[in-house]
């Protein structure tokens, strides 16, 4: 039970974390058909940052806050100004876009190597990281905070999607951008703030999972190529079904690398993913989404 | 209120409209009719600007729109209901009205004033308000070209442009939807109807213009039109009878 415990919340920490970069892939894919390559990047910002204002700078913790959502803004707006929009101008496709947010990923990485090193960097935590147990489950307050952090972004999106204007405004730009431009709907505010939510989405998941997964500039990679699959098997049309996709990977990766080998947990978790996506090429909560909404 | 000068537009480099004139004065239905590929969508859209447009000068109340966005010039009052109804399918017919009103977002008392617009549409189309938690693609045609109309005047539009609002729809409710905007005309509302059952359109329209390979061939007043014989049997016959 106890080393039960200690996976699932240690699964559902990651999971969290894999989901909330898959919602912000899925909010900016409904925006403007383009999967973001960069996403993970943009956790990683947040880790490092973390690490710059809060361990180098030895600032407090809510200024080292507004100083990474500002460097994770800044990022954003870097990829919609200089990536996303000269492409668009041009007439682009979304692959070729996807190819931009790609070439990004990359460059941000080869600056984030100028800045810290290629080396794995301890992050300071924000909160207790000693075990604590509820009820029959052990877990600690990072832990907490992560999966608190999951639920309230998940709660806030769908105040946004489903409870504002604005929010109709986006999920209409999701089924039909052509007809949302004839009701006066322009979707290049909506792709904006897409790409800034999801900014900070991402930046804040960073600077929370940063003391677990350590600071390293290449944890980019992983989190967009796992958020991605979240979104994939849960249903990249729905930011929650992607957000819930994230939670399932999260869990399984844990329970296959602690009662299994953790060097196959990654292989067995695409290979189960691949099997569900035959029997649901939509993926597991794809139509009942698309029923829903 | 809306003047065409001479446009020539069309897609990557084809021309589909060369060099169309026309104008729609305030208070009065004007009635745009072709075969297909004519180029009457292409005229729609150009004026909704979603096509770009290679020549000529688009006004609407006296002001320049040709160098304008889509959503500028519905800001300005210029709605469309396009071809094919174009509903929200996944969302309700409650939200499709809303989008609807996105244009109205800065009015005082949004919400007093989307209540009021929302009420006056159900009025017009009762079916919808007893569909209004139903998703739109679940709707009959009929019952679709319903929401897409409510939809274009939850806007509150200076200028309606209709493409096509009979399509593929059963007589009965083509005569309730020409019935509709014969109701609207009589409130003042201006509209451009670009249809290719002519016939009705003619008999409801003010005036007319008979576009023929991107080209206008023929106008005048509707009534004029209707019994002018090279237009029945060259444009308006075969499709009259399709
Ligand atoms: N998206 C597009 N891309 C390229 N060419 C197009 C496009 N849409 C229309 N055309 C071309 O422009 C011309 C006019 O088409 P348009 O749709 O305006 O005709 P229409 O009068 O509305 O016909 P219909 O009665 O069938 O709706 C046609 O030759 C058509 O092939
Ligand atoms: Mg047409």
């Amino acid at each position: 039970m106890d080393k039960f415990s200690v996976l699932l919340f240690s699964g559902l920490t990651n999971g969290s974390v894999y989901g909330l970069v898959g919602l912000s892939l899925s909010l900016i894919y409904g925006a403007n058909r383009v999967i973001n390559f960069a996403q993970g990047e943009f956790v990683m910002i947040g880790t490092m940052s973390a690490i710059l204002f809060m361990a180098t700078y030895n600032l407090s913790l809510p200024v080292a806050l507004v100083l990474t959502l500002g460097v994770v803004l800044a990022m954003a707006l870097a990829l919609e100004f200089a990536v996303y929009l000269p492409l668009r101008r041009r007439g682009a496709p979304p692959l070729t876009i996807m190819i931009g947010t790609m070439a990004f990923a990359i460059t941000t990485m080869g600056l984030a190597l100028l800045v810290w090193g290629p080396n794995q960097l301890s992050v300071p935590n924000i909160l207790p990281m000693e075990p604590m147990t509820v009820g029959p489950l052990i877990t600690n307050w990072q832990q907490l905070a992560i999966i608190g952090a999951f639920v309230a972004f998940l709660g806030l999106t769908w105040f946004i999607l489903y409870r504002t204007s604005f929010g109709l405004a986006i999920r209409a730009t999701g089924v039909d951008p052509k007809v949302a431009l004839l009701m006066g709907i322009r979707s290049d505010r909506i792709v904006r703030f897409a790409f800034l939510f999801s900014a900070t989405v991402s930046g804040l998941a960073g600077v929370l999972i940063g003391p677990l997964l350590g600071g390293q500039i290449s944890i980019g990679v992983a989190l967009t190529v796992k958020g991605f699959m979240a979104a994939i098997l849960g249903g990249l049309g729905s930011p929650f079904a992607a957000a819930a996709g994230g939670l399932a990977i999260g869990v399984a990766e844990a329970m296959i690398a602690g009662y299994g080998n953790s060097l196959y947990a990654e292989p067995i978790i695409f290979l189960i993913i691949l099997m569900i996506l035959f029997v649901r090429p939509y993926g597991l909560l794809g139509d009942f989404e698309a029923a829903r909404r | 209120m809306l003047q065409l000068d001479n446009i020539r537009a069309g897609y990557k480099g084809t021309e589909a409209l060369h060099g169309v004139s026309m104008w729609v004065d305030a208070g009065t239905i004007v009635s745009v009719v072709g075969s297909n590929g004519a180029g009457k969508s292409t005229t729609v859209n150009t004026i909704s600007r979603l096509v770009t447009t290679y020549g000529g000068r688009i006004t609407f109340e006296g002001r320049d729109i040709t160098g304008l966005g889509p959503a500028e010039v519905v800001d300005m009052g210029i709605i469309q209901v396009p071809e094919g109804r174009q509903l929200f399918g996944p969302l309700t017919v409650a939200e499709n009205l809303r989008l609807g009103f996105h244009r109205q977002r800065r009015v005082k008392n949004r919400e007093a004033a989307f209540r009021d617009k929302l009420d006056y549409i159900y009025d017009l189309f009762p079916r919808l308000k007893e569909r209004a938690g139903q998703r739109a693609i679940t709707l009959s045609g009929g019952e679709q070209q319903m929401v897409a109309i409510g939809r274009a005047l939850m806007a509150e539009p200076r200028l309606l442009l209709l493409d096509e609002p009979s399509l593929g729809l059963a007589p009965l409710i083509v005569e309730k939807i020409f019935d509709v905007l014969s109701g609207l005309r009589a409130q003042g509302l201006t509209m451009l109807l670009v249809e290719q059952h002519a016939d009705e359109a003619l008999a409801l329209a003010d005036y007319g213009f008979v576009l023929s390979v991107g080209k206008v061939t023929v106008h005048g007043p509707g009534v004029e039109l209707r019994s002018n014989a090279a237009v029945t049997s060259s444009y308006l016959g075969h499709a009259g009878a399709a």
